[in-house]
């Protein structure tokens, strides 16, 4: 085994002391200075503060993904957005890929491959409605004829009684509505309505890059690494701390 | 006296238990991904042997106030579905664990509980209310006239949001079958 004298072996501690320093500075500062205001969070008012930047709000997966489409029914928009559903600027309790909306006896029916929802004239989910109550899944669509209810599975035809929960086929023709592109100001005041309802807490934000989960995977390890290279700096320098001889 | 482990030696260790810790660190994540034990229908099925045909309790308002005073909130529909067959009545419900929709099969027979059957988990955390020997604990029981059930299952360390959901769905089924 190699044996080194103590100059030697306080040259090797501090070169590793130095540059696992400079490498590790940055995060550290990081969890210091956001440790200390999650401390403080409160006085500094952390908790009252929302943010809404996009990337922030993309990544707690507040804001969907892909081209929104959307139906008319009477002055009411329904948007399919993602896997979200939104009449007019609100997000209802449903979710899935839009597939046909109507408006039905004073109540919206909305349809997803696997459900359909029906809200009453509150916007209220009455009633949802899924294999077990329908003829079939998936949807394919929905439409209204002779004011009564129609809905297209495997493609055939059935009426659905009015509590919905029985069905009849039927050798009938569906006319239907395709779901549209969203209009670019439709989109863009359906995203800033999001935005606005759904800001993230700046504590909690801030909480998150403290632990490096903001980051994803790649977050967290480096703060986990951090961690570890305190505790390394840490041994090194009791181990630099004793006076040189000279 | 010359030391026996040299300082380049003591550096290269500490790297290793650096890198070793750090390993172990990235190793340990675990992604959670919805649990279906059973589908609703497959559950519908082998608990009344058929699926019958669908009917709803539509709540007034008084009972939404009932129902209010279960589950400490509105129940996601102002119609709840049940199915009846042979003397039995099957709910499919949902409540939040602690931040996703727990979505259960109850039975409910001569104002009793028969089955609970955890049918999708979508919680990280808490998955042991699937167990069969956790569900079971609700077999026979009814509700009381203050509005909980007979008998309140053993808390499970770690899983109590869970727990707590369960027990608000057997007195939700218990309520909703005094009323259909």
């Amino acid at each position: 085994m190699t044996q080194h004298s103590p100059k030697r072996r306080r040259h090797v501690a501090r070169k590793w002391h130095r540059w696992l320093g400079l490498v590790a500075a940055v995060p550290i500062l990081w969890v210091a200075i956001s440790g200390i205001m999650l401390n403080h969070a409160e006085r500094l008012g952390l908790n009252e503060r929302m943010v809404t930047n996009g990337w922030i709000l993309k990544h707690y997966n507040q804001l969907p993904e892909g081209e929104p489409q959307a139906l008319v029914v009477g002055d009411r928009l329904i948007t399919g957005w993602g896997n979200e559903l939104f009449l007019d600027e609100e997000a209802i309790p449903l979710q899935g890929e839009l597939v046909g909306a109507v408006a039905y006896k004073g109540q919206l029916l909305i349809a997803t491959p696997d459900k359909i929802g029906v809200f009453d004239g509150a916007d209220e989910l009455l009633l949802e409605l899924d294999d077990l109550s329908l003829p079939g899944t998936p949807v394919q669509a929905l439409g209204v004829m002779d004011e009564k209810l129609h809905l297209k599975v495997a493609d055939q035809i059935f009426v659905l009684s009015e509590d919905f929960f029985s069905a009849e086929k039927v050798a009938a023709q569906l006319d239907v509505i395709e779901p549209r592109k969203l209009l670019a100001e439709e989109r863009d005041s359906l995203t800033k309505a999001i935005r606005t309802r759904r800001g993230m807490p700046l504590w909690r934000v801030i909480t998150d890059a403290h632990s490096g989960r903001l980051f994803g995977w790649p977050g967290w390890v480096v703060t986990d690494l951090s961690a570890v290279s305190l505790i390394v700096l840490t041994l090194l320098g009791l181990r630099l701390f004793p006076k040189r001889k000279s | 006296m010359k030391p026996i482990i040299s300082a380049s030696d003591t550096a290269s260790r500490v790297v290793r238990i650096f890198f070793t810790i750090a390993l172990l660190l990235v190793g340990g994540s675990a992604f959670a991904a919805p649990k279906v034990h059973q589908k609703p229908s497959d559950f519908i099925k082998s608990s009344l042997g058929a699926i019958p045909t669908t009917r709803a309790i539509t709540l007034t308002s008084a009972q939404q106030r009932q129902v209010r005073a279960i589950l400490g909130k509105n129940y996601k529909t102002k119609a709840i579905r049940y199915w009846t067959r042979n003397g039995k009545t099957a709910f499919i419900l949902e409540e939040t664990g602690k931040t996703e929709d727990i979505t259960t099969g109850l039975v409910v027979k001569n104002g009793k509980i028969e089955t609970v059957k955890v049918l999708v988990y979508r919680e990280s955390h808490g998955w042991e209310v699937a167990r069969t020997a956790f569900t079971n604990q609700f077999k026979g029981t009814s509700l009381k006239s203050n509005g909980q059930i007979s008998k309140s299952p053993r808390n499970i360390a770690g899983a109590t949001l869970s727990v707590r959901a369960l027990t608000k769905l057997a007195r939700l089924a218990l309520f909703l079958d005094s009323r259909k």
